[in-house]
């Protein structure tokens, strides 16, 4: 399997609000992400537009349904139009998450937790395996939040994410939030998590907002519909010192600002990974 | 079905399910684990029903289309990858939700099938003088054999209610919702120009034979079944209606 070079940059998710932004004027991001699903179709605006915004920028491909942990198998469909997909738009790379989202007669359309044991291990490495395959190319995997865990549990998630990414040859998505709030509901320390990870495969790092736990919902959720917090923030400096230049991300997708708030907010991405010594401002 | 596979399946039905008893083992953190995924869920698919059918919601309202949209989410829970497609069978929903408003349905027809045009391959719509060019050398018999494609995406369906005035008067600076009855059997013809999805209404007559074509039929046998519907008036008719196919740029290509 081909192996996936670092990328030194910053980055924003593309939404629809910003369309115009990225369109019509010169947006100071080093890339874009965009989610897979919304451009894997026939035909139409929507692929018009990310041709152009990748004229203009590179482009990552970030999926949410690729379920790589289903017992169920995987769908075929699925893979046959990301490739074409991935084809047309020749991406940086091509992401999705470790969790599931399918059995044979539903879809989720929600990142569902996976019981960490050794079964479930063997599953997301064989879907791992086969989707590297059909995509003719190695992958990034995103550790996902999660709001329960399961009484089988056989290993701690970074010690999952560690053998899922020793077995496949594949990369890592370190989502510094979702390490927040998974550790913030299940009573982990995030630094363990850190130290846990082998970040010599942390290709991607995703930032976010999220909701923190009440009296009356004792559970903190991956909202993404405000700025990072300063605790996330701190957590970001630490990952960046221990992963070196990669590719840094700020995702929104609800309560979406301008862009010149996010561009604002990813400077700061910029500044600690810069005072790190990480990446050159 | 291995152990992880049946209990994926469990917790599917849970999510789907939110009756369902939960695993004996499991307590009251993974009670509130498992609200929030049922909320995540059921709150995806109604936000893309709402994304897909804004004007339905604004001819219902609110808090009818909230109960429409979650009966649909719980009778037609979704099994394809894409969130695009959670609007599958909305429309037949609404017809049996708002059964004594059956505009309800006709117009939800219409925003999902302008959903799946806005998306459809791309393709260039055949113009007239191509069609004419090609159709010079015509005998009687090409024209009788003649069998067409229409754009990608291109969908027809009999309507009752004026879908052009219903559709404007649902805009989003509109005022007052305007609903009419079609005088005659009328149908409404989606399709895609360039980028956009259109739509027109058309004779009952004219959309069946649109219907018969798209499913393969000849132009003599969708001529044949306007002579049944229409009588004398069929020969006109037929003519009409294919102009207005390439002038509209709904033909793709002669088969």
């Amino acid at each position: 399997m081909h192996s996936i070079d670092p990328f030194h940059g910053f980055g924003l998710g593309l939404r629809r609000t910003h369309y115009a932004d990225f369109l019509e004027g010169e947006v100071p991001v080093d890339f874009v992400e965009v989610i897979s699903e919304n451009y894997m179709v026939e035909g139409g605006k929507p692929l018009r537009i990310l041709e152009e915004v990748r004229a203009k920028h590179p482009v990552i491909l970030h999926g949410v349904s690729m379920s790589v942990g289903s017992a169920h198998g995987l769908d075929h469909d699925y893979f046959a139009r990301l490739r074409k997909l991935a084809e047309r738009i020749e991406p940086l790379w091509v992401s999705d998450h470790l969790c599931w989202t399918r059995t044979s007669a539903h879809n989720s359309h929600d990142l569902l937790p996976l019981p960490l044991t050794r079964e479930a291990l063997d599953v997301v490495c064989d879907n791992i395996d086969h989707a590297q395959e059909a995509l003719g190319r190695a992958m990034l995997f995103e550790n996902p939040s999660s709001y329960l865990t399961f009484p089988e549990d056989e290993m701690s998630e970074w010690e999952f994410l560690s053998a899922m990414a020793r077995r496949t040859g594949c990369y890592l998505l370190l989502d510094v939030n979702n390490v927040y709030v998974s550790a913030q509901n299940h009573g982990f320390s995030a630094q363990d998590y850190l130290d846990g990870l082998p970040m010599d495969r942390v290709r991607q790092i995703h930032l976010a907002g999220h909701t923190p736990a009440t009296e009356d919902r004792p559970i903190t959720i991956d909202t993404h519909d405000r700025e990072v917090c300063d605790v996330v923030w701190a957590l970001y400096a630490s990952a960046i010192a221990r992963t070196g230049p990669v590719a840094t991300m700020i995702e929104r997708d609800d309560g979406i600002p301008p862009l010149a708030e996010l561009i604002a907010e990813l400077d700061r991405a910029r500044t600690l990974a810069a005072a790190d010594g990480a990446i050159a401002a | 079905m291995s152990d992880l596979a049946a209990r994926q399946a469990a917790f599917m039905e849970s999510l789907l399910d939110e009756e369902r008893a939960l695993p004996g083992d499991w307590g009251a953190r993974h009670a509130a684990g498992i609200e929030i995924y049922r909320n995540n869920y059921r709150s995806a698919l109604v936000e893309a029903l709402r994304s897909n059918f804004e004007r339905t919601e604004r001819l219902v309202g609110e808090d009818s289309f909230a109960r429409a949209a979650a009966h649909h989410v719980i009778t037609h829970p979704p099994s394809s990858w894409t969130l695009d497609l959670a609007g599958e069978g909305f429309a037949q929903t609404c017809g049996e939700l708002f059964a004594n408003d059956p505009e309800v349905a006709d117009l939800a027809w219409l925003e999902w099938a302008m959903h799946l045009a806005f998306v459809a391959r791309n393709a260039e719509p055949l113009s007239t003088e191509s069609f004419l060019e090609a159709a010079g050398t015509f005998g009687e018999d090409d024209w009788v054999s003649l069998r067409l494609e229409f754009l990608p995406g291109l969908q027809v369906r009999p309507t009752r209610h004026d879908l052009k005035l219903l559709w404007s008067s649902l805009g989003e600076d509109a005022g007052e919702v305007e609903i009419a009855c079609h005088t005659d059997k009328a149908a409404t013809i989606v399709w895609r120009e360039g980028e956009r999805p259109v739509f027109i209404s058309v004779d009952a007559a004219e959309g069946r034979a649109l219907e018969a074509m798209m499913a393969g039929a000849t132009y003599g046998e969708a001529c044949d079944r306007l002579v049944e519907e229409a009588g004398p008036q069929a020969v006109e008719l037929a003519g009409t209606m294919l102009r207005r196919w390439l002038s509209e740029g709904m033909v793709e290509r002669i088969a």
